[in-house]
């Protein structure tokens, strides 16, 4: 117990007097348990933006926790700066993140498989292989899942012909090939759905990236987004942005305008409005409704929403003990289902998941979240909010939107911090920038 | 009275305390109680449906069913809708006939906050329905689309109702009217109050029969949006009447036709 400058249980305290981040910033970590087993026993399902910063950060509060990770993907290739590679401003290699700094610096344990199944009263979980890993806590860091049909038509059939690209990988590629056999003069459709969905601004990025493509490449387009919500995510910043930029390439039409989709029939990239206006598509983008990524279902912390309720001090399920559940698969709100978000969930998780092992307090929680959106080449807008807790409640304590009347400069400089925020974050969450 | 009222919403307090602490005083329910009139309403017939969690209490999704055979000696004459924290508690009060066939009908509300919503349903026979839910607000009902109101489409209204229908069975119309509903309680830029400005009635007949009629207040969202049933026994024309309070009228026609 006294191979640091302070043994564990004044680390813990120190930890939850000051908050995680200051104490990791004085370079400070938890001296591991007394000789023998280890402090506790952690699976991670997801490797994620949410799975791979818990995953990290419990080794960093105290490398005496044993942590798995479990997660298929030897690359996570991740959906934010995906609408840049759509834009022809980021390649796609530079969206694949590995694990080998997880191993290797933090000696957390990486299991390339899927997680099938949960039994919550024996702690197991079963992998896709047949073998099972036990735990004292787990975290579910699983992302979403597409409710397929649950928009008419909207089928796994269906998004090999009009692409979701909402997970990225081969979806992104199909969109972006897609978009480079479009004719010019053609329509590009996208389908934007209702509260709550992952990434607020993401449709109204995508627009905006699929029109520097098209106004470079095949001009004479029209884009036309189809929106199931009247409000949508930095609204007034994105339709100044479209018009700057763009002209009258992108046209939007919210609910009350008929925006609604209610049906698509992918064979003829076609859609149904709810009062019954077709339009045709030359490419068709369907963003369909989501829930909680499978495992977050079978392991019973979902509710009749289709996410994850969870306790706001520490994210833990009030529905399974010793269950924790991270990043998208949450209801949170007012937290939006970020990427950012999910790392200042992974953080906060396990400085309390740390704290709970070893019978003390957790520290106060206090989340961040910036959205940055490429509008254009040097033209970038932004979202923030900070979040603490009111009443028992997540609730935002401050925040704020980028200033309508900024110049080029300001909008050039939020596009360069969009791109040291990707670094930084993915370099933060896995440790490959 | 305030009896049969403390019995219906100590039962709901079971279900959902933490949202509901921060309750509102009792006055403020007080246009529940007079449309429950003393009588104790009855639980489980009446079904309503809202998000737990909403980002938007602009437009939060609304739908409340009712079982009931919807004949003319026993139908749903009335369901009444409440949002109890909104400044208003007033939803909307929606009068049925037994030529919608089936009892549901689905809208749009506006939530100034976190609160719980009540619906009242009324049977011709006198029985009394209730049931509430509580809704999360993150984003307040006031705050959104302020000065987004685009009046180039004001009182342009949609109606939309299956191509066929079989005779005597019900098939869900869809309507929506482009208004603001000003609440006038709002302030434009300039800190001055915006006029009121509500459409407070929305009627659908056949022919010279009314189908369904209902009473709009301040909490329905701007854009009214209103889906219910319409069980035609013969071809026909549906007519659809949007009044609003300044006197001002849409109407849209959509044909009925049976298989
Ligand atoms: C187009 C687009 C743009 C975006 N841009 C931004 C942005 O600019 N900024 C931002 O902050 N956010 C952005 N986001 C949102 C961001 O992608 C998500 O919020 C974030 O990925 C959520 O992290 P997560 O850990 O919950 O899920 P994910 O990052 O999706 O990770 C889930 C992981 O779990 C794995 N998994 C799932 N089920 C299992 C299982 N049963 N067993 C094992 N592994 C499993 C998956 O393989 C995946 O690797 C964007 C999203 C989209 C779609």
């Amino acid at each position: 117990m006294t191979r640091g400058r302070i043994n564990r249980r004044q680390a813990l305290k120190l930890m939850g007097a000051m908050g995680a981040g200051p104490f990791l910033a004085a370079g400070g970590r938890i001296p591991p348990a007394a000789a023998g087993g280890p402090a506790g026993r952690v699976v991670v399902v997801g490797g994620g933006f949410g799975g791979a910063t818990v995953a990290k950060y419990i080794k960093r509060f105290d490398p005496a926790v044993e942590v798995t990770l479990v997660e298929p993907s030897r690359r996570h290739f991740t959906c934010p700066f995906s609408n840049l590679y759509l834009g022809g401003l980021y390649q796609f290699d530079a969206l694949g993140h590995g694990y080998e700094e997880l191993v290797s610096r933090y000696g957390v344990q990486v299991v390339h498989s899927m997680a099938d199944d949960v039994d919550a009263d024996g702690r197991t979980v079963r992998l896709a292989g047949g073998e099972t890993l036990s735990w004292d806590r787990l975290v579910l860091s699983p992302g979403i899942d597409i409710r397929w049909g649950e928009l008419e038509g909207y089928t796994r059939a269906a998004a090999e012909k009009a692409p979701h690209a909402w997970q990225a990988g081969p979806q992104t590629h199909l969109l972006k090939k897609q978009l480079e056999a479009m004719e010019d003069g053609g329509t590009f459709i996208l389908v934007a759905p209702d509260n709550p969905f992952r990434c607020p601004p993401g449709p109204y990025e995508r627009v905006a990236m699929v029109a520097n493509y098209l106004k470079s490449h095949k001009p004479k387009s029209k884009i036309l987004l189809l929106d199931a919500k009247d409000n949508f995510s930095k609204q007034g910043l994105f339709l100044d942005g479209w018009r700057k930029n763009y002209g009258d390439m992108i046209e939007w039409v919210g609910r009350s305008q008929d925006g609604e989709v209610v049906r698509v029939d992918a064979d003829r990239l076609e859609v149904e409005t709810e009062f019954g206006t077709t339009h045709k598509a030359s490419v068709l983008n369907v963003v369909p409704p989501q829930r909680a990524g499978f495992i977050a279902r079978r392991a019973g912390v979902t509710d009749a929403s289709g996410w994850a309720p969870v306790e706001p001090r520490t994210f833990a399920s009030p529905r399974v003990e010793g269950v924790y559940v991270i990043g998208d698969a949450t209801e949170a709100a007012p937290m939006p289902k970020s990427g950012f978000c999910a790392n200042a969930q992974g953080k906060v998780t396990a400085a309390a998941i740390v704290a709970d092992l070893a019978g003390v307090d957790g520290p106060d929680p206090s989340w961040a979240n910036t959205c940055y959106s490429t509008v254009a080449p040097g033209y970038g807008i932004s979202v923030a909010g900070v979040y603490g807790i009111r009443e028992g409640h997540i609730e935002e304590i401050s925040g704020g939107v980028s200033p309508a009347d900024a110049d080029a400069a300001f909008r050039r400089r939020e596009a360069e911090y969009a791109v040291a925020w990707y670094r930084a974050i993915t370099q933060d969450t896995w440790g490959t920038a | 009275m305030y009896r049969s009222l403390a019995v219906l919403l100590s039962g709901l307090m079971l279900v959902a305390a933490p949202v509901w602490a921060g309750a509102p005083p009792w006055e403020r329910v007080e246009a529940v109680q007079n449309v429950l009139d003393g009588e104790t309403p009855v639980r489980g017939a009446i079904h309503l449906d809202l998000p737990l969690v909403s980002r938007d209490g602009s437009a939060v999704p609304l739908t409340v069913e009712v079982d009931s055979p919807m004949s003319e000696d026993d139908y749903v004459a009335s369901i009444h809708l409440f949002a109890v924290s909104n400044p208003y508690p007033e939803i909307a009060t929606i009068h049925l006939t037994p030529r919608m066939g089936q009892a549901k009908v689905a809208t749009r509300v506006r939530l100034n906050e976190s609160q719980r919503v009540v619906a009242v349903a009324r049977t011709n026979t006198g029985r009394v329905y209730a049931d509430a839910r509580e809704v999360r607000v993150t984003v307040a009902g006031c705050l959104a689309r302020d000065a987004t109101y685009d009046s180039d489409t004001l009182m342009l209204a949609r109606v939309r109702a299956p191509e066929r229908f079989s005779a005597g069975e019900p098939g869900e119309v869809t309507t929506l009217i482009n208004h603001p509903m000003e609440t006038g309680l709002r302030k434009n830029g300039d800190g001055n109050l915006i006029p009121r400005r509500i459409v407070h009635r929305v009627a659908a007949s056949v022919g010279a029969e009314t189908v369904m009629e209902a009473e709009l207040h301040r909490s329905v969202s701007a854009d009214p949006y209103l889906r219910f049933f319409v069980a035609p026994v013969e071809d026909g024309t549906l007519t659809v009447r949007w009044d609003e309070e300044g006197g001002e009228s849409a109407v849209r026609e959509e044909s009925l036709r049976l298989r």
